[in-house]
Protein backbone atom coordinates (compact mmCIF):
# COMPACT_ATOMS: atom_id res chain seq x y z
CA UNK A 1 0.00 0.00 0.00
CA UNK A 2 1.27 3.30 -1.13
CA UNK A 3 1.94 5.99 1.51
CA UNK A 4 -0.87 8.48 1.71
CA UNK A 5 1.20 11.97 2.05
CA UNK A 6 3.91 12.11 -0.34
CA UNK A 7 6.26 14.56 -0.53
CA UNK A 8 9.13 14.71 -3.19
CA UNK A 9 11.86 17.40 -3.13
CA UNK A 10 9.51 20.19 -2.31
CA UNK A 11 11.34 23.57 -2.61
CA UNK A 12 9.78 26.75 -1.36
CA UNK A 13 10.54 30.27 -1.94
CA UNK A 14 9.04 33.63 -1.03
CA UNK A 15 9.35 36.14 -3.27
CA UNK A 16 11.93 38.59 -2.64
CA UNK A 17 13.40 36.01 -0.16
CA UNK A 18 17.48 35.27 -1.02
CA UNK A 19 17.59 31.59 0.12
CA UNK A 20 15.08 29.28 -0.17
CA UNK A 21 12.35 28.19 3.15
CA UNK A 22 12.89 24.04 1.86
CA UNK A 23 15.39 23.29 0.33
CA UNK A 24 14.10 19.49 -1.15
CA UNK A 25 12.28 17.97 1.36
CA UNK A 26 10.88 14.15 0.58
CA UNK A 27 8.71 12.41 3.33
CA UNK A 28 6.18 9.90 3.05
CA UNK A 29 3.25 9.94 5.66
CA UNK A 30 2.08 5.92 5.79
CA UNK A 31 -2.09 5.88 6.15
CA UNK A 32 -3.03 5.79 9.70
CA UNK A 33 0.82 6.72 10.82
CA UNK A 34 1.61 9.92 13.45
CA UNK A 35 4.79 11.66 12.04
CA UNK A 36 6.32 14.45 13.78
CA UNK A 37 8.34 16.91 12.25
CA UNK A 38 10.73 18.48 14.84
CA UNK A 39 13.54 21.84 14.29
CA UNK A 40 14.12 24.62 15.26
CA UNK A 41 11.99 27.63 15.13
CA UNK A 42 12.14 29.20 11.50
CA UNK A 43 13.17 26.27 10.15
CA UNK A 44 10.06 26.03 7.56
CA UNK A 45 8.31 23.37 9.40
CA UNK A 46 5.04 25.31 8.83
CA UNK A 47 5.67 25.89 5.47
CA UNK A 48 5.16 22.09 5.37
CA UNK A 49 1.91 21.75 6.37
CA UNK A 50 0.63 25.19 5.37
CA UNK A 51 1.69 23.52 1.61
CA UNK A 52 -0.33 20.60 2.48
CA UNK A 53 -3.05 22.71 3.38
CA UNK A 54 -3.23 23.98 0.05
CA UNK A 55 -2.48 27.62 1.59
CA UNK A 56 0.52 27.82 -0.11
CA UNK A 57 2.18 26.73 -3.74
CA UNK A 58 5.44 25.19 -4.05
CA UNK A 59 7.94 26.64 -5.82
CA UNK A 60 9.12 23.00 -7.14
CA UNK A 61 8.52 19.48 -6.45
CA UNK A 62 6.00 17.10 -6.21
CA UNK A 63 3.18 16.71 -3.34
CA UNK A 64 0.71 14.25 -3.56
CA UNK A 65 -2.14 12.90 -1.43
CA UNK A 66 -2.69 9.51 -2.34
CA UNK A 67 -6.77 9.67 -1.49
CA UNK A 68 -9.06 11.46 -4.21
CA UNK A 69 -11.80 12.40 -1.12
CA UNK A 70 -8.93 13.09 1.13
CA UNK A 71 -10.26 15.20 4.12
CA UNK A 72 -7.62 17.10 5.30
CA UNK A 73 -7.93 19.50 8.66
CA UNK A 74 -5.49 22.01 9.83
CA UNK A 75 -5.02 22.60 13.74
CA UNK A 76 -2.84 25.68 14.27
CA UNK A 77 -1.11 26.82 17.18
CA UNK A 78 -3.45 29.57 17.95
CA UNK A 79 -6.95 28.77 17.91
CA UNK A 80 -8.17 30.92 14.95
CA UNK A 81 -11.93 30.45 15.75
CA UNK A 82 -14.08 32.91 14.86
CA UNK A 83 -15.25 34.79 17.65
CA UNK A 84 -18.67 35.76 16.94
CA UNK A 85 -19.51 32.20 16.65
CA UNK A 86 -20.74 30.17 19.73
CA UNK A 87 -18.26 26.87 20.59
CA UNK A 88 -21.34 25.04 18.49
CA UNK A 89 -20.99 26.74 14.95
CA UNK A 90 -17.09 27.09 15.62
CA UNK A 91 -16.88 22.94 15.32
CA UNK A 92 -19.41 23.50 12.22
CA UNK A 93 -17.65 25.80 10.16
CA UNK A 94 -15.51 23.44 8.85
CA UNK A 95 -18.55 20.89 8.61
CA UNK A 96 -20.22 23.33 6.53
CA UNK A 97 -17.05 23.43 4.29
CA UNK A 98 -17.43 19.65 3.56
CA UNK A 99 -21.44 19.79 2.58
CA UNK A 100 -22.71 18.46 6.30
CA UNK A 101 -25.95 19.64 6.34
CA UNK A 102 -29.03 19.94 8.76
CA UNK A 103 -29.33 17.00 11.79
CA UNK A 104 -26.25 15.33 10.44
CA UNK A 105 -24.24 17.96 11.08
CA UNK A 106 -25.30 19.13 14.04
CA UNK A 107 -25.09 15.29 15.49
CA UNK A 108 -21.32 15.37 14.07
CA UNK A 109 -20.39 18.80 16.30
CA UNK A 110 -21.52 16.96 19.11
CA UNK A 111 -19.91 14.01 19.17
CA UNK A 112 -16.20 16.10 18.37
CA UNK A 113 -17.65 17.89 21.31
CA UNK A 114 -17.77 15.67 23.44
CA UNK A 115 -14.47 13.77 22.32
CA UNK A 116 -12.33 16.91 23.40
CA UNK A 117 -14.39 17.15 26.61
CA UNK A 118 -16.58 20.76 26.00
CA UNK A 119 -19.86 19.15 26.45
CA UNK A 120 -22.00 21.86 28.70
CA UNK A 121 -19.71 24.57 26.89
CA UNK A 122 -21.77 24.61 23.67
CA UNK A 123 -23.40 27.86 23.89
CA UNK A 124 -20.35 30.22 24.42
CA UNK A 125 -18.40 32.32 22.82
CA UNK A 126 -14.47 31.78 22.48
CA UNK A 127 -13.93 34.57 24.72
CA UNK A 128 -15.55 32.84 27.27
CA UNK A 129 -13.52 30.19 27.22
CA UNK A 130 -9.74 29.78 28.59
CA UNK A 131 -7.04 29.00 26.05
CA UNK A 132 -6.82 25.31 26.69
CA UNK A 133 -10.65 25.19 25.88
CA UNK A 134 -10.48 27.38 22.81
CA UNK A 135 -7.64 24.64 21.24
CA UNK A 136 -9.69 22.03 22.26
CA UNK A 137 -12.95 23.97 20.48
CA UNK A 138 -10.08 24.70 17.48
CA UNK A 139 -9.15 20.63 17.88
CA UNK A 140 -13.04 19.78 17.62
CA UNK A 141 -13.57 21.58 14.43
CA UNK A 142 -10.89 19.54 12.65
CA UNK A 143 -11.98 16.55 14.12
CA UNK A 144 -15.48 17.26 13.52
CA UNK A 145 -15.43 16.14 9.75
CA UNK A 146 -13.34 12.47 10.93
CA UNK A 147 -9.90 13.77 8.56
CA UNK A 148 -8.21 11.76 6.55
CA UNK A 149 -4.82 13.25 7.28
CA UNK A 150 -4.90 15.74 10.76
CA UNK A 151 -2.29 18.95 10.58
CA UNK A 152 -0.82 19.76 13.77
CA UNK A 153 0.80 23.22 13.80
CA UNK A 154 2.31 22.99 17.12
CA UNK A 155 -1.18 22.74 18.36
CA UNK A 156 -0.44 23.21 21.95
CA UNK A 157 2.44 25.54 22.02
CA UNK A 158 0.52 28.20 23.70
CA UNK A 159 -0.51 26.21 26.59
CA UNK A 160 0.89 25.68 29.83
CA UNK A 161 2.64 21.95 30.65
CA UNK A 162 0.20 20.78 32.78
CA UNK A 163 -2.75 21.08 29.95
CA UNK A 164 -0.65 20.50 27.30
CA UNK A 165 0.38 16.52 28.45
CA UNK A 166 -3.09 16.34 29.26
CA UNK A 167 -3.72 17.58 25.64
CA UNK A 168 -1.39 15.77 24.27
CA UNK A 169 -2.50 12.52 25.54
CA UNK A 170 -6.16 13.19 24.89
CA UNK A 171 -4.94 13.40 21.27
CA UNK A 172 -3.25 10.96 21.13
CA UNK A 173 -6.15 8.02 22.09
CA UNK A 174 -8.82 10.06 19.22
CA UNK A 175 -5.76 9.90 16.58
CA UNK A 176 -4.78 6.19 17.66
CA UNK A 177 -8.68 5.40 18.05
CA UNK A 178 -10.20 6.41 14.72
CA UNK A 179 -6.50 5.47 12.71
CA UNK A 180 -6.26 9.13 11.75
CA UNK A 181 -2.65 9.72 9.52
CA UNK A 182 -1.58 13.03 11.17
CA UNK A 183 1.08 15.43 10.45
CA UNK A 184 2.57 17.25 13.78
CA UNK A 185 4.97 19.70 13.98
CA UNK A 186 6.79 20.89 16.98
CA UNK A 187 9.69 21.95 18.35
CA UNK A 188 9.24 19.94 22.33
CA UNK A 189 10.73 16.14 21.99
CA UNK A 190 9.15 15.14 24.90
CA UNK A 191 5.71 15.82 22.95
CA UNK A 192 7.11 14.40 19.53
CA UNK A 193 8.46 10.90 21.34
CA UNK A 194 5.11 10.67 23.10
CA UNK A 195 2.82 10.85 20.03
CA UNK A 196 4.92 10.53 16.85
CA UNK A 197 5.57 6.81 15.44
CA UNK A 198 8.24 8.27 13.63
CA UNK A 199 10.37 11.86 14.06
CA UNK A 200 11.76 13.60 11.20
CA UNK A 201 14.43 16.19 12.37
CA UNK A 202 14.66 19.33 10.31
CA UNK A 203 17.76 21.34 10.03
CA UNK A 204 17.67 25.08 10.35
CA UNK A 205 17.02 27.13 7.09
CA UNK A 206 16.70 26.37 4.26
CA UNK A 207 15.07 23.68 5.76
CA UNK A 208 15.70 19.58 4.35
CA UNK A 209 15.41 16.76 6.60
CA UNK A 210 18.51 15.48 8.35
CA UNK A 211 17.50 12.74 10.20
CA UNK A 212 14.98 10.25 10.82
CA UNK A 213 13.87 8.22 13.74
CA UNK A 214 11.88 5.39 14.66
CA UNK A 215 10.26 5.58 18.08
CA UNK A 216 10.12 2.57 19.44
CA UNK A 217 7.33 2.31 22.41
CA UNK A 218 4.89 1.07 20.53
CA UNK A 219 0.93 2.95 20.23
CA UNK A 220 -0.56 2.72 23.48
CA UNK A 221 2.01 5.42 25.09
CA UNK A 222 1.79 7.69 28.46
CA UNK A 223 3.98 10.36 29.60
CA UNK A 224 4.39 8.38 32.98
CA UNK A 225 5.49 5.44 31.16
CA UNK A 226 8.13 6.51 29.29
CA UNK A 227 9.44 9.10 31.77
CA UNK A 228 10.14 5.40 33.24
CA UNK A 229 11.99 3.60 30.32
CA UNK A 230 15.53 3.93 30.02
CA UNK A 231 15.52 4.13 26.03
CA UNK A 232 13.29 7.06 26.48
CA UNK A 233 16.26 8.90 27.89
CA UNK A 234 18.66 8.18 25.32
CA UNK A 235 17.14 8.67 22.49
CA UNK A 236 15.83 12.03 24.18
CA UNK A 237 19.09 12.97 24.49
CA UNK A 238 20.24 11.55 20.91
CA UNK A 239 17.46 13.85 19.31
CA UNK A 240 18.72 17.09 21.55
CA UNK A 241 21.91 16.40 20.30
CA UNK A 242 20.57 16.13 16.77
CA UNK A 243 18.83 19.54 17.01
CA UNK A 244 21.20 21.24 19.31
CA UNK A 245 23.68 22.39 16.45
CA UNK A 246 20.58 23.66 14.07
CA UNK A 247 19.51 25.85 17.20
CA UNK A 248 22.55 27.46 17.36
CA UNK A 249 22.71 28.19 13.69
CA UNK A 250 19.49 29.42 13.94
CA UNK A 251 20.39 32.20 16.47
CA UNK A 252 23.32 32.92 14.58
CA UNK A 253 22.00 33.51 11.90
CA UNK B 1 -20.92 61.99 27.91
CA UNK B 2 -23.13 59.61 28.82
CA UNK B 3 -21.01 57.93 26.21
CA UNK B 4 -18.19 58.55 27.87
CA UNK B 5 -19.33 57.31 31.23
CA UNK B 6 -20.20 53.69 29.50
CA UNK B 7 -17.08 53.36 28.27
CA UNK B 8 -15.52 54.00 31.40
CA UNK B 9 -17.22 51.73 32.89
CA UNK B 10 -16.44 48.81 30.68
CA UNK B 11 -12.88 49.47 30.43
CA UNK B 12 -13.23 49.14 34.25
CA UNK B 13 -14.84 45.70 33.94
CA UNK B 14 -12.28 43.12 34.06
CA UNK B 15 -13.71 39.16 33.23
CA UNK B 16 -15.13 37.44 35.79
CA UNK B 17 -15.83 40.09 38.40
CA UNK B 18 -16.97 43.10 36.86
CA UNK B 19 -20.72 42.66 37.90
CA UNK B 20 -19.33 42.97 41.20
CA UNK B 21 -16.89 45.83 40.57
CA UNK B 22 -19.75 47.44 38.28
CA UNK B 23 -21.99 47.23 41.42
CA UNK B 24 -19.05 49.08 43.89
CA UNK B 25 -18.83 51.52 41.27
CA UNK B 26 -22.55 52.70 41.03
CA UNK B 27 -22.12 55.31 43.78
CA UNK B 28 -19.44 57.41 41.64
CA UNK B 29 -21.68 56.92 38.50
CA UNK B 30 -24.66 58.68 40.17
CA UNK B 31 -22.60 61.08 41.43
CA UNK B 32 -21.35 61.72 37.94
CA UNK B 33 -24.98 61.42 36.74
CA UNK B 34 -26.31 64.37 39.08
CA UNK B 35 -23.38 66.50 38.04
CA UNK B 36 -24.60 65.73 34.06
CA UNK B 37 -28.24 66.63 35.08
CA UNK B 38 -26.44 69.55 37.15
CA UNK B 39 -24.71 70.80 33.91
CA UNK B 40 -28.32 70.62 32.18
CA UNK B 41 -29.82 72.43 34.90
CA UNK B 42 -27.09 75.51 34.82
CA UNK B 43 -27.46 75.39 31.23
CA UNK B 44 -31.39 75.84 31.26
CA UNK B 45 -31.35 78.65 33.99
CA UNK B 46 -28.60 80.88 31.83
CA UNK B 47 -31.31 80.16 29.32
CA UNK B 48 -33.70 81.40 31.24
CA UNK B 49 -31.86 84.66 32.96
CA UNK B 50 -30.78 85.25 29.46
CA UNK B 51 -33.53 85.48 27.74
CA UNK B 52 -34.91 88.38 30.08
CA UNK B 53 -31.80 90.38 28.65
CA UNK B 54 -32.63 90.00 25.40
CA UNK B 55 -35.77 90.11 22.98
CA UNK B 56 -37.82 87.52 21.63
CA UNK B 57 -36.73 87.82 18.26
CA UNK B 58 -33.04 87.33 19.67
CA UNK B 59 -33.19 85.06 22.59
CA UNK B 60 -36.63 83.95 23.54
CA UNK B 61 -37.13 82.36 26.68
CA UNK B 62 -38.40 78.71 27.51
CA UNK B 63 -41.63 79.53 27.15
CA UNK B 64 -42.19 80.83 23.91
CA UNK B 65 -40.15 78.14 22.37
CA UNK B 66 -42.48 75.53 24.25
CA UNK B 67 -45.56 77.34 22.68
CA UNK B 68 -44.41 77.50 19.28
CA UNK B 69 -43.26 73.70 19.54
CA UNK B 70 -46.67 72.97 20.99
CA UNK B 71 -48.37 75.18 18.15
CA UNK B 72 -46.48 73.31 15.46
CA UNK B 73 -47.30 70.09 17.00
CA UNK B 74 -51.22 70.58 16.82
CA UNK B 75 -51.20 71.60 13.48
CA UNK B 76 -49.48 68.70 12.43
CA UNK B 77 -46.71 70.34 11.23
CA UNK B 78 -43.89 69.24 13.20
CA UNK B 79 -45.04 65.76 12.37
CA UNK B 80 -44.65 66.35 8.50
CA UNK B 81 -41.50 68.37 8.40
CA UNK B 82 -39.95 65.72 10.47
CA UNK B 83 -40.81 62.47 8.36
CA UNK B 84 -40.01 64.91 5.53
CA UNK B 85 -36.49 65.37 7.00
CA UNK B 86 -36.22 61.61 8.27
CA UNK B 87 -37.48 60.13 4.71
CA UNK B 88 -34.94 62.13 3.05
CA UNK B 89 -31.60 61.25 5.22
CA UNK B 90 -32.35 57.59 6.62
CA UNK B 91 -32.98 57.18 2.29
CA UNK B 92 -29.58 58.53 1.91
CA UNK B 93 -27.97 56.77 4.77
CA UNK B 94 -29.67 53.21 3.24
CA UNK B 95 -28.30 54.21 0.16
CA UNK B 96 -25.12 55.27 1.67
CA UNK B 97 -24.92 52.16 3.38
CA UNK B 98 -25.51 50.13 0.60
CA UNK B 99 -22.92 51.33 -1.50
CA UNK B 100 -20.51 51.93 1.09
CA UNK B 101 -20.68 48.80 2.55
CA UNK B 102 -19.99 46.33 -0.76
CA UNK B 103 -17.47 49.28 -1.80
CA UNK B 104 -15.37 49.63 0.86
CA UNK B 105 -14.81 45.68 1.29
CA UNK B 106 -14.05 45.67 -1.95
CA UNK B 107 -11.17 48.58 -1.87
CA UNK B 108 -10.41 46.75 1.37
CA UNK B 109 -9.63 43.66 -0.48
CA UNK B 110 -8.38 44.44 -3.76
CA UNK B 111 -5.71 46.82 -4.67
CA UNK B 112 -7.12 47.46 -7.79
CA UNK B 113 -10.56 48.86 -6.68
CA UNK B 114 -8.68 51.05 -4.36
CA UNK B 115 -6.33 52.52 -6.71
CA UNK B 116 -9.77 53.21 -8.89
CA UNK B 117 -11.69 55.01 -6.62
CA UNK B 118 -9.32 56.79 -4.54
CA UNK B 119 -10.27 60.17 -6.70
CA UNK B 120 -13.39 59.83 -6.50
CA UNK B 121 -13.53 59.20 -2.55
CA UNK B 122 -11.08 62.42 -2.90
CA UNK B 123 -12.81 64.77 -4.09
CA UNK B 124 -16.23 63.76 -2.19
CA UNK B 125 -14.24 64.40 0.85
CA UNK B 126 -12.56 67.82 -0.18
CA UNK B 127 -15.47 69.46 -2.24
CA UNK B 128 -17.11 71.82 0.04
CA UNK B 129 -21.36 70.64 0.30
CA UNK B 130 -21.93 74.13 -0.63
CA UNK B 131 -20.40 73.43 -4.14
CA UNK B 132 -22.45 70.04 -3.83
CA UNK B 133 -25.64 71.76 -3.23
CA UNK B 134 -25.55 73.96 -6.04
CA UNK B 135 -24.85 71.44 -8.52
CA UNK B 136 -27.84 69.61 -6.99
CA UNK B 137 -30.21 72.55 -7.51
CA UNK B 138 -28.01 72.81 -11.58
CA UNK B 139 -29.05 69.48 -12.15
CA UNK B 140 -32.68 68.11 -10.66
CA UNK B 141 -33.55 71.75 -9.19
CA UNK B 142 -35.27 71.88 -5.49
CA UNK B 143 -36.41 68.46 -5.14
CA UNK B 144 -36.09 65.68 -2.31
CA UNK B 145 -33.73 63.92 -4.77
CA UNK B 146 -31.64 66.77 -4.85
CA UNK B 147 -31.55 67.04 -0.77
CA UNK B 148 -30.83 63.06 -1.03
CA UNK B 149 -27.77 63.20 -3.53
CA UNK B 150 -25.85 66.33 -1.52
CA UNK B 151 -26.82 63.82 1.75
CA UNK B 152 -25.24 60.67 0.00
CA UNK B 153 -22.59 62.29 -1.41
CA UNK B 154 -20.97 63.68 1.88
CA UNK B 155 -21.64 60.84 3.69
CA UNK B 156 -20.16 58.15 1.65
CA UNK B 157 -16.26 59.09 1.96
CA UNK B 158 -17.01 58.83 5.98
CA UNK B 159 -18.94 55.38 6.09
CA UNK B 160 -16.62 53.83 3.59
CA UNK B 161 -13.15 55.29 4.84
CA UNK B 162 -14.47 52.93 8.37
CA UNK B 163 -15.42 50.00 6.41
CA UNK B 164 -12.26 50.28 4.06
CA UNK B 165 -10.09 50.15 7.48
CA UNK B 166 -12.08 47.38 9.01
CA UNK B 167 -11.55 44.87 6.24
CA UNK B 168 -7.93 45.80 5.92
CA UNK B 169 -8.10 45.27 9.93
CA UNK B 170 -9.38 41.35 9.29
CA UNK B 171 -7.17 38.42 11.11
CA UNK B 172 -5.31 37.02 7.96
CA UNK B 173 -5.52 33.45 9.82
CA UNK B 174 -8.82 33.50 9.91
CA UNK B 175 -9.13 33.46 6.23
CA UNK B 176 -6.21 31.18 6.33
CA UNK B 177 -7.72 28.93 8.72
CA UNK B 178 -11.15 28.71 6.17
CA UNK B 179 -8.88 28.08 3.03
CA UNK B 180 -7.60 25.24 4.59
CA UNK B 181 -11.16 23.95 4.69
CA UNK B 182 -11.74 24.43 1.55
CA UNK B 183 -13.80 27.48 1.84
CA UNK B 184 -15.02 29.35 -1.14
CA UNK B 185 -14.59 33.27 -1.46
CA UNK B 186 -18.42 33.89 -0.82
CA UNK B 187 -17.83 31.84 2.54
CA UNK B 188 -15.11 33.71 3.37
CA UNK B 189 -16.59 37.09 2.53
CA UNK B 190 -19.94 36.37 4.28
CA UNK B 191 -18.58 34.07 7.78
CA UNK B 192 -14.90 36.36 8.46
CA UNK B 193 -14.83 39.46 6.55
CA UNK B 194 -18.09 40.84 6.80
CA UNK B 195 -18.46 40.01 11.15
CA UNK B 196 -14.54 41.63 10.68
CA UNK B 197 -16.24 44.70 9.64
CA UNK B 198 -19.08 44.76 11.81
CA UNK B 199 -17.21 47.17 14.71
CA UNK B 200 -16.40 49.56 11.79
CA UNK B 201 -19.58 49.56 10.33
CA UNK B 202 -21.30 50.63 13.76
CA UNK B 203 -18.30 53.24 14.24
CA UNK B 204 -18.85 54.59 10.51
CA UNK B 205 -22.44 54.45 10.94
CA UNK B 206 -22.50 56.29 13.52
CA UNK B 207 -20.00 59.47 12.43
CA UNK B 208 -21.94 58.90 8.80
CA UNK B 209 -25.65 59.65 10.60
CA UNK B 210 -24.03 62.87 12.63
CA UNK B 211 -22.58 63.98 8.99
CA UNK B 212 -26.08 62.89 7.03
CA UNK B 213 -28.35 64.75 9.97
CA UNK B 214 -26.17 67.82 9.34
CA UNK B 215 -26.11 68.03 5.35
CA UNK B 216 -30.10 66.70 5.49
CA UNK B 217 -30.87 70.19 7.38
CA UNK B 218 -28.37 72.26 5.14
CA UNK B 219 -29.70 71.09 2.01
CA UNK B 220 -33.25 71.72 2.67
CA UNK B 221 -32.44 75.30 3.97
CA UNK B 222 -30.70 76.30 0.94
CA UNK B 223 -32.75 74.56 -1.22
CA UNK B 224 -36.47 74.83 0.06
CA UNK B 225 -36.87 71.45 -0.14
CA UNK B 226 -39.63 70.43 2.31
CA UNK B 227 -38.52 69.51 5.94
CA UNK B 228 -37.23 70.98 9.27
CA UNK B 229 -34.07 73.04 7.37
CA UNK B 230 -37.07 74.68 5.24
CA UNK B 231 -38.98 75.33 8.51
CA UNK B 232 -36.09 76.87 9.71
CA UNK B 233 -35.16 78.80 6.87
CA UNK B 234 -38.31 80.10 6.44
CA UNK B 235 -38.82 80.96 10.64
CA UNK B 236 -35.31 83.45 10.00
CA UNK B 237 -37.20 84.75 7.69
CA UNK B 238 -40.10 85.54 9.79
CA UNK B 239 -38.02 86.88 12.52
CA UNK B 240 -39.64 84.19 14.42
CA UNK B 241 -36.90 82.87 16.49
CA UNK B 242 -38.95 80.58 18.70
CA UNK B 243 -39.66 78.43 16.08
CA UNK B 244 -35.82 78.32 15.28
CA UNK B 245 -34.82 77.21 18.54
CA UNK B 246 -37.61 74.71 18.54
CA UNK B 247 -36.38 72.77 15.91
CA UNK B 248 -33.10 73.06 17.06
CA UNK B 249 -34.08 71.21 20.41
CA UNK B 250 -36.37 69.12 18.36
CA UNK B 251 -33.30 67.67 16.44
CA UNK B 252 -31.24 67.11 19.40
CA UNK B 253 -34.54 65.31 20.71
CA UNK B 254 -34.62 63.14 17.79
CA UNK B 255 -30.74 62.48 17.67
CA UNK B 256 -31.03 61.05 21.33
CA UNK B 257 -34.04 59.69 21.16
CA UNK B 258 -32.75 57.72 17.63
CA UNK B 259 -29.14 56.61 19.62
CA UNK B 260 -30.50 55.43 22.33
CA UNK B 261 -34.25 53.95 20.74
CA UNK B 262 -32.45 52.30 17.70
CA UNK B 263 -28.31 52.50 17.59
CA UNK B 264 -27.61 51.40 20.89
CA UNK B 265 -29.90 48.16 20.49
CA UNK B 266 -28.18 46.97 16.71
CA UNK B 267 -24.70 47.61 18.05
CA UNK B 268 -25.79 45.07 21.42
CA UNK B 269 -27.06 42.49 19.22
CA UNK B 270 -24.20 42.74 16.58
CA UNK B 271 -21.32 42.81 19.23
CA UNK B 272 -23.19 40.60 21.76
CA UNK B 273 -20.17 38.21 21.16
CA UNK B 274 -17.95 40.99 22.22
CA UNK B 275 -19.55 41.17 25.46
CA UNK B 276 -17.83 39.75 28.84
CA UNK B 277 -20.93 38.17 29.90
CA UNK B 278 -20.19 35.34 32.68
Amino acid sequence: MSALIELEGVVKQFPGDTEPVLAGISLEVGRGELVALIGPSGCGKSTVLNILAGLIRVTSGTLRINDRDARVSYVFQRPRLLPWRKVRRNVEFSLEQADVTGAARRRAAEAAIERVNLTGHEDKYPHQLSGGMQQRVALARGLAIEPSVLLLDEPFGALDALTRSYMQEELLGIVRGTGTTALLVTHDIDEALLLADRVLVMSSRPGRIKHELRVPFGTERSLDALLQDPEYGRIRSELRHLLRPEVVEELNG
Amino acid sequence: MVDELRTRVTARRGGASHRRRALRLSPRLLVRLLLFLTAIGVLFLAWVLGSHHYPDYILPGPQPVWDSFTSMLDRGVWARQVEATLGHMFTAYGITIGIGLPLGILIGRFWVVEDLSRALLIFLQTVPTIVLIVLALIFVGTTATGVIAVTVASCLPYFTLNVIQGTKSIDRDLIDMARSYRAGELTIMRSIIVPSVVPYFLAGGRITLGVAWQVTLFGEYLMGTPGIGFQVSAAIKLLDTPSVYAWGLSVVGLTIAFEYGVFRPVEAVLTRHMRRAE
